[in-house]
């Protein structure tokens, strides 16, 4: 679903990204982890289009985003850390806007926008002024936009900031729940305890290149032998 | 053209929603605006109507000179909106979050564009148009046009010409961008400020508006007849020249002569308008993928490093001042948006400065009192303008753009005023000083005692019209924008500005008759006591006072409300 295939970013002379090379198929649900500045956010921005890689290819669902960016990002659920919304529009409003982005069928948009509240029980607020809400909030409406239109593949930044410890369940549910359906989930986090209890693909950044990559079960063996979990290797390995 | 269709659709749902919900307050601030701007349209409908009857019945200029006039001030309306439109465009159409949040979506660039194009467009533009259409109201009434007048003159002659003076705009910022990954954004910035000043430069000379002028008072009386076998063939080329030529020959009721016209400013419009959109298709992802590597370059390789503002190196002012100087520094020249719109005002202000600089020639030649007071009044508006557009820039956002810091500074032991004020003054000064500058050159060729008083007016001016623009920013603060541009040409800039004409109307009413008396006595050989323009000091001293003190207070209270 996923293929970053000798990904490349540079900033004049600075690397943020050196060589990244990692394939995400249908149902993995892969956690991205790295210190700040190791180049985690330049590499979702080049996944979702908003930055173009300096060499290399990234093929969403086979397509390359920078030939056919329209097809491609039609595949991608975008969850940014810093979420935009329009202020004078309801959460309701918004969703209903989102959805149109994506030429969905207005009778399906709205059975799919009920289901989307419910499931992420935002139903109390969701006709207030997104201007009136929380950060936790804000998240959560987010979340359900990039939804609508049923993604292939989720690319989420830091989904749990500032969600309170209920909304963070429901949308550590929810995010499995895709995954189990077959949704393919980039996700990158500080978070390791989400990591280590959702994801089923484990991925270290530092400066810019992949230092480790590999399966949840590969993650658990060397927890077993040499670290106690998974904040002690990756302490050890971004060390 | 669906994706178009929702996009614009909800944006008007948000565009309605700006006043809501209803409650007092906001019910209150509602009606003020709207009567404010409905006296504002009153005015300037009254001032166009008496402008033209004065030009025409007192001063004698004829309509043709008339039109010339219109011309002129056409080609600044043009200039205004064209160099408004690069630098504010950068800001939406490459800055902000809805395009990063947009450009994640599946919609084609194309598509982005002509949105955050004519977003942009209407955003900017609204008070413009209110002023035009009470300034085409004013117009028709004074010539007893039908009502078919103000559908062509809007639809037809207007906003063409101000599209074509925005898509210029974004044609020029898209080359700017091409440019800057191959030659550097310095180089190119530079390259094409230089372009641009040489291109106002040569209106100035193919207009030749001094030359006309004599011209055609050689054929006073008989100046109620067309000259345009008088001008450079050149100057027919131009949209403001479509535009003034149109109004000449509807005014004269010969609509068929004004169709040519007509049909060309519409046809540029949508040509020029055309290759904006298809430079776009090409280019708009590029640049916009470049203008992020201008930013992250200026980032990281951190190229502006001034010794003198490094925070680590001590001076001898106290940590507090230091703080607020440095961080202010810092802030204003690590933001593009904010240092290119300075260096585009001041070349603007050095057109302007080297522009008038002929004027001597017009004092000397002109033909009555009449013509030598609208001189003066005009480079005085002129001096007062550019001190108010300055201030509504870079002053009316400064409360607003403490939104982020807030968090800071509300829970640091520190006296809000003190730093309000320093921060205030520091613009304060600029502005200041600027104003006194250009009053110096642009006033070097009338007789001394009347350079004199505008240095004097023009200080004054300039504080009440700097603390105006603090305080109202203050009133009107929006602490979630970041974007100082938006900030400058939000509803609460808008009333700012329309308080601001307000205020030159006044200065007209207060300066007039002592100028005229002064060109009136100085004619007929009598020495002009300068006690009478001194008196125009005294009360623009009084008012000064009372704006200043009220601004002040408005604007640090206004900081100290909940939000």
């Amino acid at each position: 679903m996923l293929d970053l295939i000798n990904i490349t970013k540079k900033f004049g002379t600075f690397i943020a990204v050196d060589n990244i090379n990692l394939s995400i198929k249908a149902g993995d649900f892969f956690g991205f982890l790295g210190q700040n500045g190791a180049g985690k956010t330049t590499t979702i921005k080049m996944i979702t289009g908003l930055y173009a890689p300096t060499s290399g290819n990234i093929l969403i669902n086979n397509i390359d985003i920078y030939k056919d960016p329209i097809k491609a990002k039609s595949f991608i659920g975008y969850i940014p850390d810093q979420p935009f919304l329009y202020e004078k529009l309801t959460g309701r409003e918004f969703l209903y806007f989102s959805g149109g982005l994506y030429s969905i069928d207005k009778i399906t948009l709205k059975k799919k926008i009920e289901k989307t509240i419910e499931e992420l029980q935002i139903g109390d607020w969701v006709d207030k002024r997104t201007e009136e809400y929380s950060q936790g909030m804000k998240q959560r409406i987010t979340i359900a936009s990039a939804l609508l239109h049923n993604p292939k593949l989720l690319v989420v930044d830091e989904p749990m900031v500032g969600l309170d410890p209920q909304s963070a369940f429901v949308v550590k549910n929810v995010l499995k729940d895709l995954a189990n359906n077959g949704v393919a989930i980039f996700m990158s986090t500080h978070s390791l305890n989400v990591a280590e209890e959702i994801c089923t693909r484990i991925g270290i950044i530092k400066d810019g290149r992949m230092i480790f990559e590999d399966k949840k079960e590969v993650v658990e063996t060397i927890k077993g032998s040499d670290h106690q979990n998974l904040e002690s290797l990756f302490l050890h390995l971004t060390k | 053209m669906k994706d178009i269709f929702h996009i614009l659709f909800y944006k008007i749902i948000i565009f309605l929603k700006v006043n809501s919900p209803f409650n007092f307050k906001s019910l209150f601030k509602s009606a003020s605006s709207g009567l404010v701007y409905l006296i504002f349209a009153y005015g300037v409908y009254l001032l166009t109507q008496n402008t033209i009857e004065y030009l025409l019945v007192t001063v004698k200029i004829g309509s043709f000179l008339l039109h010339r006039f219109i011309l002129i001030v056409l080609f600044i309306f043009f200039v205004t909106i064209n160099v408004g439109n690069i630098v504010v465009s950068f800001s939406t159409l490459y800055k902000s979050k809805e395009v990063f949040y947009l450009i994640t979506k599946p919609l084609s660039f194309t598509k982005l564009f002509l949105i955050k194009f004519l977003d942009n467009f209407f955003y900017s533009s609204t008070t413009l148009l209110l002023i035009i259409t009470s300034v085409l109201i004013g117009y028709a009434v004074y010539f007893n046009l039908n009502w078919t007048f103000y559908p062509i003159a809007l639809f037809l002659l207007i906003l063409p010409f101000m599209f074509t003076a925005a898509s210029l705009g974004v044609i020029i910022l898209l080359i700017i961008l091409k440019l800057s990954s191959k030659f550097g954004t310095r180089k190119v910035l530079l390259l094409i400020s230089i372009l641009y000043f040489f291109g106002v430069i040569a209106f100035y000379f193919i207009s030749s508006p001094i030359d006309l002028i004599q011209r055609v008072f050689d054929y006073y009386p008989n100046i109620n007849q067309y000259f345009g076998f008088l001008e450079n063939s050149m100057i027919k080329f131009l949209p403001n020249y479509w535009i003034a030529d149109a109004l000449y020959w509807i005014s004269e009721d010969k609509f068929s002569r004004a169709v040519p016209f007509i049909y060309a400013n519409v046809i540029t419009s949508l040509t020029i308008f055309s290759i904006a959109l298809s430079l776009a298709k090409k280019w708009y992802y590029q640049t916009w993928l470049t203008s992020l590597n201008i930013s992250d370059d200026l980032r990281i390789k951190s190229r502006f490093n001034n010794k003198l503002f490094r925070f680590d190196k001590n001076s001898s002012l106290n940590s507090f001042d230091e703080s607020i100087i440095k961080r202010e520094f810092w802030l204003f020249f690590r933001e593009p948006n904010q240092w290119v719109h300075l260096t585009v005002m001041i070349v603007l202000i050095t057109i302007f400065i080297s522009s008038i600089s002929g004027i001597n020639v017009i004092i000397l030649n002109s033909y009555n009192e009449y013509l030598k007071t609208i001189m003066y009044l005009v480079v005085t508006l002129f001096n007062v303008f550019l001190i108010a557009s300055l201030s509504l820039r870079f002053v009316f956002p400064l409360i607003s753009l403490e939104g982020d810091t807030l968090w800071k500074l509300r829970s640091a032991p520190i006296n809000f005023n003190h730093l309000l004020l320093k921060r205030f003054a520091i613009y304060f000064l600029i502005i200041f000083f600027i104003g006194q500058i250009i009053c110096v050159f642009s006033n070097n060729h009338f007789p001394i005692q009347l350079s004199i008083i505008a240095q004097l007016n023009t200080a004054i001016i300039s504080i009440s019209l700097i603390t105006m623009n603090f305080g109202m920013g203050g009133i009107f603060a929006n602490y979630k924008e970041k974007n100082a541009i938006r900030l400058a040409s939000s509803q609460g800039a808008s009333i700012t500005f329309l308080f601001t004409l307000f205020y030159l109307i006044l200065l007209i009413v207060i300066l007039f008759i002592p100028v005229f008396n002064f060109f009136q006595l100085q004619s007929r050989g009598i020495k002009t006591p300068i006690l009478n323009l001194f008196a125009t000091t005294i009360i623009l001293f009084v008012l000064s006072l009372l704006i200043s003190s009220f601004s002040l207070r408005a604007g640090l209270k206004a900081f100290q409300k909940d939000v």
